[in-house]
């Protein structure tokens, strides 16, 4: 049962391997696939930079609480509560001592540049995870029962394409405040019952037909096991691809909540922009460059290495627009 | 094809029942429900209670509540007292309309072409830049962009009003309310496309000058829109509206192109490796013909199937991109309503959009059964599968 005899799979076939597209069917040997696949990632530097961006976000996530438990005394530089008594008044323009300045309040905005990048990482995986969770779940489940289960699923996957989560967060984030979690969660939600699950099901129904589902079938195996064993696996790579996307907007919606001064979030890109901007509404640039823009970018880079990342996985893995 | 269309018009109607449902149960789970939303003495909030039917069980509520909606009736504004919510919204509609149609268009189009050509120079400088240029400006904070635009373009050169949808001081003596012009500013710009669209359509078999045809009849019908505008003696007003929207245009369009553009790029990539062009170049197709006829047309499809999808990403766009502008739509009565606790004229924004999103789906996917036949058809479906 082995399907995968005419790819040429073997390392010593490298220069073919890379340059032929080989089918887009295993079920068995994942990580040979996944080393192909990874082969053919790393060629394009779009997909290598966001990779490397989202690196350096993650390490900045890091560095902050390493940072402020050894270097930087809490009382100055806790990205909430922190207060600078020593340069007053407040804003500060850049200085040795706060390498992007203070804000109106006094508190250090490297500090709160670095300790934002976990709320977005904690909004963007809370959302990826559970939209790609709920969508693999639901496009295998009505593909592989069909019937019922089927239509019960698509007539609800119909009804939350109506209602994408970017407008609902809008509306209901305007009327409740929300923490990063339930942001996260309410867009995992929506996303994941409505066009993440439509995409899902009709990759799914693609691997229906694959000759190995009918031999493991014959073979006697149980409906978990083949769910388990050959969709899951197969599916993994557009799941991880859809996640990226869903990260990207998730924090782009997070980001204008917060802009707008409707969430719980206690620190992030879209609250920090928000704060300053709230106080000096006439003028969000003269003054305040300093704290406007960091963020601003932040927002943009993140988003934008979630999107390339994506993007440029799409291209490997996705069967229709793989490179020839 | 009729069968197929009475099928999908059923299902739509279901899935419509079930959106209204949902928005039901989303309303039954805040933690406040309508008649406390409002600030008033606990006697009235009772009144109002009994008046609204929030003390009847959930039940009837529910079948009130899709009754109402099936019936078209969107119910009352809280924050205006006794104005129904649909009037609220359509006479906000038109200058939402007015921002979102060209520039959903706008960006679809300038997407198309970008991606076309960057496809057709693949692995060029060129390439490279256009995709990091699409990615940062689809992925930009949008208010933060517009604050951009604004101080730029607005502030520092001075070429366009930085903000609101008309300048009273031309407005003052006029007879005319705004939203008359914008109505005809909105249809004149749906008769002009439909004109270009036939157009297009009748010299797509013309031989020889096909260009310049499409160019005289072009000009045709934009001198005769103009002539007709500068009849009307509005022009003074027309123009002004269009100077205020020249911002926020822009700005909306610089957001929602680059999508548009990387996915026509790689579709076109997955198009340009097929054995057809290969052909079509060995029979010596100039190189422009075979990039517009034989690729970009094949790859139109998956990637007006996906901007269809995508569409509430303009959506939410164009309201924030109104809120920094001051542009008083849809999305302003969204962030006013919020600020007032208006919980009718949300459920009615979520409502139209849904129809909105509904109905461009249904378009679409009629569209695809007219041109391909499997969609429509079980049994090519099943052959197809």
């Amino acid at each position: 049962m082995n399907h995968d005899n005419d790819m040429p799979l073997s390392g010593h076939n490298e220069k073919y391997l890379l340059r032929k597209q080989v089918p887009h069917v295993y079920c068995k040997r994942p990580l040979l696939a996944w080393r192909r696949d990874w082969r053919l990632f790393i060629r394009d530097p779009v997909g290598l930079l966001g990779l490397g961006l989202i690196a350096i976000f993650a390490l900045m996530g890091l560095t902050h609480s390493f940072l402020l438990s050894t270097v930087w005394d809490r009382t100055t530089y806790h990205p909430m509560v922190g207060f600078d008594y020593d340069n007053t008044p407040h804003p500060n323009k850049p200085s040795w001592k706060h390498p992007l300045g203070t804000d109106s309040m006094g508190r250090d905005v490297l500090s709160q540049l670095l300790y934002s990048s976990r709320t977005s990482f904690g909004v963007g995986l809370t959302a990826g995870i559970v939209a790609t969770t709920l969508a693999a779940a639901v496009g295998v489940l009505s593909v592989y029962y069909g019937g019922k289960v089927d239509t019960l699923f698509m007539v609800v996957a119909d009804a939350f394409v109506l209602m994408p989560p970017q407008v609902v967060l809008l509306v209901v984030g305007l009327l409740i405040d929300m923490d990063w979690l339930r942001v996260g969660l309410v867009y995992g939600v929506f996303a994941g019952l409505g066009t993440l699950a439509l995409i899902a099901k009709s990759h799914a129904l693609s691997i229906r037909v694959k000759p190995y589902i009918q031999a493991a079938r014959v073979a006697g195996g149980g409906d978990w096991h083949i769910i388990r064993t050959h969709f899951l696996p197969n599916m993994l790579s557009l799941i991880i691809v859809n996640m990226m996307f869903t990260v990207t907007g998730s924090v782009l919606i997070e980001a204008l909540l917060s802009f707008f001064g409707r969430t719980r979030i206690r620190m992030s890109w879209g609250t920090m922009i928000w704060f300053t901007q709230s106080i000096f509404r006439l003028s969000p640039f003269g003054e305040q460059w300093h704290v406007i823009l960091p963020p601003a970018f932040a927002i943009m880079l993140f988003c934008g290495a979630f999107y390339m990342v994506g993007r440029a996985l799409d291209s490997v893995v996705n069967p229709r627009l793989a490179q020839r | 094809m009729y069968k197929y269309i009475t099928r999908r018009l059923i299902r739509a109607l279901i899935t419509l029942i079930l959106f209204q449902t949902i928005l039901f149960m989303l309303i039954q789970a805040l933690p406040r429900d309508y008649a406390s939303l409002v600030r008033i003495s606990p006697v009235h909030r009772d009144a109002i209670r009994a008046m609204l039917g929030l003390d009847q069980p959930v039940w009837k509520q529910y079948l009130k509540w899709i009754g109402r909606f099936l019936g078209g009736d969107l119910g009352f504004s809280f924050a205006y007292r006794t104005v129904p919510v649909s009037r609220i919204l359509t006479t906000r509609a038109p200058r939402t309309l007015l921002l979102f149609l060209p520039a959903a268009m706008g960006g679809f189009a300038l997407g198309l072409w970008l991606g076309k050509h960057i496809a057709w120079r693949r692995g060029s400088w060129l390439e490279l830049g256009a995709t990091l240029g699409g990615t940062a400006l689809y992925t930009s904070f949008a208010p933060w962009l517009a604050f951009v635009m604004i101080n730029v373009f607005a502030l520092s050169l001075g070429w366009a009003p930085p903000e609101n949808v008309v300048d009273p001081n031309v407005w003052i003596w006029q007879q005319v309310i705004p939203e008359t012009v914008i109505i005809q500013l909105l249809q004149t710009m749906v008769l002009v496309s439909l004109l270009f669209l036939v157009l297009w359509r009748v010299t797509r078999t013309a031989v020889g000058h096909r260009t310049h045809v499409r160019l005289a009849g072009g000009g045709l019908i934009l001198g005769l829109v103009i002539l007709v505008w500068l009849l009307s003696g509005w022009i003074r007003l027309a123009l002004d509206i269009l100077h205020h929207m020249v911002l926020p245009l822009t700005t909306l369009m610089l957001l929602s192109f680059g999508e548009t553009m990387l996915l026509m790029r790689t579709t076109m990539v997955d198009v340009l490796g097929r054995d057809h062009v290969l052909t079509a170049r060995a029979k010596g197709i100039p190189d422009g013909a075979v990039r517009d006829r034989h690729v970009a047309r094949l790859a139109l499809l998956p990637v007006l199937t996906h901007f269809i999808v995508h569409l509430p990403f303009v959506i939410i766009g164009s309201f924030v991109v109104e809120r920094v502008f001051s542009w008083r739509g849809m999305g302003q009565a969204l962030f006013d309503a919020a600020d007032m606790y208006d919980l009718p004229v949300l459920m009615g924004i979520l409502s139209v959009t849904g129809v909105v999103i509904l109905f461009a789906h249904l378009v679409l996917d009629i569209l695809n059964a007219w041109l391909d036949p499997r969609v429509r058809d079980d049994q090519l479906q099943a052959m197809a599968g």
